[in-house]
C-alpha cells in the first residue's frame, strides 16, 4: 500500500499510509479501536478504494481494477472477518463451501469433501449441518476462518480475529493463524490490538497510528521500542502516548 | 445569527443526504441492469424468492381485497339507491376493484409486508459485514441478493393483484346477493357493461411498476444501510414510507398517461 489516504465525510482515517507484506510471512497491524485497521484491510480486496494513493496485490494496482478483474483478484485472497460475517440462513457447510461453489469447477462431492477437509483443519468436525446461530463466538471464528481457506488463497487477512474471545480460545486461533501459515504457506495479514496475539502469531508487526505507520519491525524490535506511543500501546500505559505532541 | 443558520444547515443537510441516497439508489439501479447478465447467480434464487414475495403475500392481499369489495358494494349501493340503477353496483365494484383498489391496496400493504423485510434482511446483512463477506468470495451482490428479489417483484406483483381483484369482486358480488336484494344476474350486468380488456392490462401494468418499485427502495435502503440495529430499523421504516410514497405518484402518473 502506498500513501494511501482516506477519509469519511471530515474524518480522515488513514492519511498517508505506506506498507509492504511480504511473501510468505505473517504481519500482524497494531494500533488502538478506531485507529483504521479495518478500513485499510478492506482496501487490499478493494471493499474499499482510497482517496489517494496506490494498493498493489501480485501486480496488480487493486484500486484501479474493474469489478470483474477485483473479483478474479478476490479468488487469491481469504477473509476473515471480525464478528465472522457468517451467512446466517446457511449451514456451516454452504457457508464454507461458498467460495468453492463460485469457482464452479468443482463437483459437489469434491465441495464437499474440501468443506470437510478445512472443518477438519479447524477442529469443526461434526459441525458441518449446524447453523452459525448454533455455534460458540470461538467455533464461529474458526468456521469463518474455514471458509476464508475453503479456496486455498495465496494470501489470509485476518480481520480482528480474536477480538471478544476468552484467553483459551484466543490461543486456540492463534494456534490455528500459525499453522496455517506452516501447513498451507500462506501469506497473512493480521489486524489484531491484542499484543499476545500479534507477538505469538508475527513474523512482522507495524503499528498504525494517526493515518500512518508509526513504527514497523520483527516482534523483537516492537518489544523493544523506545518510541512512546509504541511502548504506551503495546504495555497499556496511555499516559506515554499523551506525552507525544 | 446561529438561530436563523441552524434550520438552514438542517435543511442543506437534509438536502444533500436526500441527493446521495438518490444518486446511490441510481447506481445500484445501474448495477442491478448489468447484473442480469449474471444469470448463474440470480436465476437459482428467483423460485424462492418469488414464493416469498408472490405466494407468502397472497392471504394478507386476499384479506384485504375482500374487504375491500364488500365495503365498496355497501357503499355503491348507499349512494345510488333512489337515483341510480342498482345494477351499477357491478360497475362500480368491478371497476374500482380492477382500476384503483386492488393495485394500490394491495400495493400499499405489500410495501409493508415484501418492502420491509427485504430492507431488513439486506440491512442486517450489510451490517453483519454479509454482504462484505459475499464480495471478498468473489459473488456480486448486486446479481446474488438485488436482481432476484427486483424481477420477482415485478413478475409476481401483477399476479397477487389480479388474484386480489378477483376476490374482491366476488366479494362484492357475494355481499349485493346477500345483503342488498340483488340478484346475481343484476352485478354481473353491471359488471359487465362498462368492462374493458385493457383494463386489466392497467392493472398489471400498474402492479408491475409498484412490485419494481416496493422491491427496489427496499433493496436500495436495505443494501446503504449503516449504524448497527437502529441503522436497520431506519433503513426498514424509510423503504416502506418512501416506496409507499412513489406508489400514490405513480397511480396518478399512469392515470394520466394510459388512461
Amino acid at each position: 500500500m502506498v500513501d494511501v489516504h482516506k477519509a469519511f465525510g471530515d474524518k480522515e482515517v488513514l492519511t498517508g499510509f505506506t506498507l509492504s507484506i511480504p511473501e510468505g510471512q505473517t504481519t500482524s497491524v497494531i494500533g488502538g479501536s478506531g485507529s483504521g485497521k479495518s478500513v485499510m484491510l478492506k482496501h487490499i480486496v478493494g471493499l474499499l478504494r482510497p482517496d489517494q494513493g496506490e494498493v498493489w496485490v501480485d501486480g496488480e494496482n487493486v484500486s484501479r481494477l474493474d469489478q470483474e478483474s477485483l473479483y478474479k483478484l478476490r479468488r487469491d485472497v481469504g477473509y476473515v472477518f471480525q464478528f465472522s460475517a457468517l451467512f446466517d440462513s446457511m449451514t456451516i457447510e454452504e457457508n464454507v463451501g461458498m467460495g468453492l461453489m463460485r469457482l464452479g469447477d468443482h463437483s459437489h462431492e469434491e465441495v464437499r469433501d474440501r468443506v470437510m477437509e478445512c472443518l477438519r483443519l479447524v477442529d469443526l468436525d461434526g459441525y458441518d449441518k449446524r447453523l452459525p446461530s448454533e455455534l460458540s463466538g470461538g467455533q464461529r471464528k474458526r468456521a469463518g476462518l474455514a471458509r476464508a481457506i475453503a479456496t486455498q488463497p495465496k494470501y489470509i487477512l485476518y480481520d480482528e480475529p480474536t477480538t471478544g474471545l476468552d484467553p483459551v480460545t484466543t490461543a486456540v486461533i492463534d494456534e490455528l493463524i500459525i499453522r496455517m501459515a506452516d501447513e498451507l504457506s500462506v501469506t497473512a495479514l493480521v489486524i489484531t490490538h491484542n499484543m499476545t496475539s500479534a507477538f505469538r502469531v508475527s513474523d512482522r508487526i507495524a503499528m498504525l497510528y494517526d493515518g500512518g505507520i508509526r513504527q514497523e519491525g520483527t516482534p523483537e524490535e516492537i518489544r523493544e521500542s523506545e518510541d512512546p506511543v509504541v511502548k504506551g500501546f503495546i504495555e497499556g500505559r496511555p499516559e506515554l502516548m499523551e506525552s507525544v505532541p | 445569527m446561529d438561530a436563523i443558520l441552524k434550520p438552514v444547515r438542517a435543511v442543506g443537510r437534509g438536502a444533500v443526504s436526500g441527493v446521495t441516497a438518490l444518486g446511490r439508489a441510481g447506481y445500484l439501479g445501474v448495477d442491478a441492469v448489468h447484473a442480469l447478465k449474471k444469470g448463474s447467480l440470480w436465476v437459482p434464487h428467483l423460485p424462492a424468492q418469488m414464493a416469498r414475495v408472490g405466494v407468502e403475500s397472497v392471504p394478507i392481499a386476499l384479506f384485504i381485497a375482500m374487504f375491500t369489495g364488500i365495503v365498496l358494494a355497501l357503499q355503491a349501493s348507499y349512494t345510488f339507491t333512489g337515483t341510480v340503477p342498482l345494477y351499477f353496483v357491478g360497475t362500480l365494484v368491478g371497476k374500482t376493484m380492477v382500476l384503483e383498489l386492488g393495485p394500490v391496496l394491495t400495493g400499499l400493504a405489500l410495501s409493508g409486508r415484501v418492502g420491509a423485510n427485504i430492507a431488513a434482511e439486506l440491512g442486517t446483512m450489510r451490517v453483519t459485514e454479509q454482504i462484505d463477506a459475499l464480495e471478498t468470495l468473489a459473488y456480486d451482490p448486486v446479481a446474488y441478493l438485488v436482481v432476484p428479489k427486483i424481477l420477482a417483484g415485478i413478475i409476481m406483483f401483477p399476479m397477487v393483484v389480479i388474484l386480489a381483484n378477483g376476490v374482491g369482486i366476488v366479494s362484492g358480488w357475494i355481499t349485493s346477493m346477500a345483503l342488498l336484494d340483488m340478484s346475481s344476474q343484476e352485478f354481473v350486468k353491471g359488471l359487465r357493461l362498462f368492462f374493458l380488456p385493457f383494463d386489466v392490462r392497467f392493472a398489471v401494468i400498474k402492479s408491475a411498476s409498484f412490485g419494481l418499485t416496493v422491491t427496489a427502495v427496499g433493496c436500495a435502503f436495505g443494501f446503504h444501510t449503516r449504524g448497527g440495529a437502529e441503522g436497520v430499523g431506519r433503513a426498514t421504516t424509510r423503504a416502506v414510507v418512501i416506496s409507499s410514497m412513489i406508489i400514490l405518484v405513480l397511480d396518478a402518473f399512469w392515470a394520466m398517461v394510459l388512461l
